[in-house]
């Protein structure tokens, strides 16, 4: 039984350090944006904070229990710092770039990040195309059908 | 030593561990157990035909997420998609062995998806069953 719970243990912590070893990429990131990432990454990508204003993420987080369809409310203590991490990283906050916040009116809050003007002016062509009625796409929210490195924050034509 | 070796060499270690899988969802269900006694005295167990019914039945409560299988298809050994298009693990033990071993994210998600699906919490009996059905396959 002993020599069981030695290798059980050895085996345990081995197991540790090697997916420590293997997977820098997520130990990398801010506590908070690894809670992030985790609560509203199970169902979608997590959608990058700086895309929305702040008064969307507000309206998103207070309605949690109706979220698009489904109930994804959170305890209080998970909310909280997710709360405050948006609120700063948010595209009206002192750290989001004017460029995003560009033509949406100030009593406007868009619902989605593909309602923000920004975004339907950078997909205008694919959305004439009527790309994301595609099957595989399903709606232009699941970024990662053509960004393959949507998951990971990146955007751009190549990702 | 490579880091795969570390993985390889660790995996094997764990199997002596590993081959009780099965045993690591029992805290879980004696919890739901000693709940579902608490809110019906004629409680006599948990049925993993119960749970199977319960896990494809059809609901009303929205026409998004009709049914479990919405998003965890029929086959609980088969990956999942969420309406977002996010991949979900198999639901099945067998399959995914930490499923329905941290009682906090179990009840998460069974407080989110009740709502969601059948528009008001699950009793006890009816955890305990979906959970005893997803460890027998």
């Amino acid at each position: 039984m002993k020599k069981f719970i030695v290798i059980g243990t050895f085996s345990l912590v081995l197991l540790g350090v090697s997916l420590a070893l293997t997977e820098p990429g997520n130990s990398a990131l801010p506590q908070v944006e690894q809670a992030y990432a985790k609560e509203c990454g199970a169902c979608h990508i997590p959608y990058p904070a700086q895309y929305l204003p702040k008064r969307f993420w507000e309206r998103i987080l207070g309605s949690l229990d109706k979220h698009f369809g489904e109930n994804a409310t959170l305890s209080p203590k998970a909310l909280q710092p997710i709360k405050a991490y948006l609120d700063s990283r948010a595209a009206d906050s002192a750290s989001g770039n004017p460029r995003i916040m560009r033509d949406v009116a100030v009593n406007n809050t868009p619902l989605r990040i593909v309602e923000m003007p920004f975004w339907i002016h950078i997909h205008h062509r694919m959305i004439e195309r009527k790309a994301f009625d595609a099957p595989k796409v399903k709606s232009a929210g699941n970024c990662g059908a053509c960004h393959r490195g949507a998951a990971n924050g990146q955007f751009g034509d190549d990702d | 030593m490579k880091p795969r070796h570390f993985l390889a060499l660790s995996l094997v270690l764990l199997m002596p561990v590993m081959a009780y899988a099965g045993a690591a969802q029992k805290p879980i269900i004696d919890g739901y157990m000693a709940a579902a006694k608490a809110e019906n005295a004629a409680f006599s167990g948990f049925s993993a035909d119960r749970g199977k019914a319960f896990f494809l039945a059809k609901h009303d409560a929205s026409p998004d997420t009709p049914s479990c299988t919405t998003c965890h298809t029929a086959d609980p050994t088969k990956a999942g998609q969420t309406r977002a298009g996010k991949d979900v693990a198999p639901m099945a033990v067998s399959k995914t062995p930490d499923r329905f071993t941290d009682a906090e994210k179990v009840e998460k998600w069974f407080t989110r998806n009740c709502q969601s699906v059948v528009g008001r919490a699950c009793t006890a009996q009816e955890k305990g069953d979906f959970i005893t059905f997803m460890a027998s396959l």
